[in-house]
């Protein structure tokens, strides 16, 4: 498979690879500052109740109005929370009208414990939202099945999870994301979710994936600043190392040092 | 009539209102300006339709703020 030359959503051309979150940051100036380092141009985002009294949630949409504005970038509306299609649909519309954007990221959880994302609900709101005339970027598992009915349906963006929201474990089923994106060719894949280290940030774009998609594992970091920047680069090592076509590993050693003319070889016999 | 906005029972001495009037016992005139969407009874209100969407006795507002996310 050949990966494009930069992000494709929908047809847009995005100039990063890396989405992130604006969530748990431990303030709304770590977050800038760490959203802007991380050189991503898409940022999500939600809508919840609130009181409005609170000033505290029009400050942090000023905030994310800022760095989007700042980075050229895009807003990715999610419907964190939902567990109906209903819910989700109508959550979506709502964030279309706020955010004047017809991309939503879908979320529809079907388990309380480990949010996993319920495939029934899930495939029914994408249906309803694309015929809604939405670019619809689901967050789905590591199912190739449900993977492929989200693509029948007309899902050009693809959402995976490495494992579940906010554990930050990594790639729990590599063989599962790889047979994705082998049986996948020509869906823009976007890792979403589980993300722990900037390796496994790299291991997905090893494996051809188009993008990555992660929030806790900058913001929960010590240093979230320094750990965006780490990831932006990860990114880019793995989008280019699959670029550059990797070696196959073989079952023997093979010495890399020519051995002919070695001095001191042990001749047989 | 009483409804609710976010959960909260708002009661008001006429019988009906539309969404206009129903955010204006809830929300200030300078929270008015602030971005929000509205859904009644959990389906969504467009802004161009709040003039025309009644509030019943026993309705549900969600009145939604935009908020960071992952």
């Amino acid at each position: 498979m050949k990966l494009s030359q930069e992000l494709i959503i929908y047809g847009q051309p995005v100039q990063s690879r890396l989405l992130i979150g604006s969530a748990l940051y431990p303030s709304p100036e770590i977050m800038k500052q760490a959203i802007l380092a991380s050189e991503s141009k898409i940022v999500t985002l939600s809508l919840k109740r609130q009181n409005p009294a609170e000033q505290s949630g029009a400050k942090i949409w000023q905030y994310i109005q800022d760095i989007v504005k700042e980075s050229q970038g895009f807003l990715l509306p999610n419907t964190a929370g939902c567990k109906t299609a209903k819910e989700a649909v109508t959550l979506a519309k709502m964030s279309r009208e706020i955010f004047q954007t017809d991309w939503i990221k879908l979320e529809v959880i079907g388990d309380d414990y480990n949010l996993q994302p319920d495939p029934i609900e899930l495939l029914t709101a994408t249906e309803q939202l694309l015929n809604d005339g939405f670019k619809v970027l689901p967050y789905c598992t590591d199912d190739l099945v449900i993977c492929q009915r989200l693509y029948d349906l007309g899902c050009q963006v693809i959402m995976p999870w490495a494992s579940p929201i906010g554990t930050g474990k990594g790639l729990m089923n590599p063989y599962n994301l790889e047979t994705i994106r082998l049986r996948l060719p020509n869906a823009t894949l976007i890792l979403d979710a589980g993300i722990g280290k900037p390796s496994d940030a790299c291991l997905a774009m090893e494996m051809g994936y188009d993008g990555v998609l992660l929030n806790s594992a900058v913001a929960l970091a010590d240093n979230p600043v320094l750990m965006a920047k780490a990831f932006a680069q990860a990114v880019t090592a793995g989008e280019q190392g699959y670029i550059a076509g990797m070696m196959q590993q073989r079952q023997t050693a093979h010495p890399s040092t020519p051995t002919l003319e070695t001095p001191f070889w042990h001749q047989q016999g | 009539m009483k409804f609710f906005i976010n959960g909260q029972a708002i009661t008001i001495a006429t019988e009906s209102a539309n969404i206009i009037i129903a955010l204006q016992h809830y929300l200030t005139p300078e929270q008015h300006q602030q971005s929000f969407a509205v859904a009644l009874n959990g389906n969504f209100i467009g802004k161009t339709d709040y003039q025309h969407t009644d509030v019943n006795q026993g309705d549900s507002i969600d009145l939604l703020f935009p908020i960071q996310g992952g």
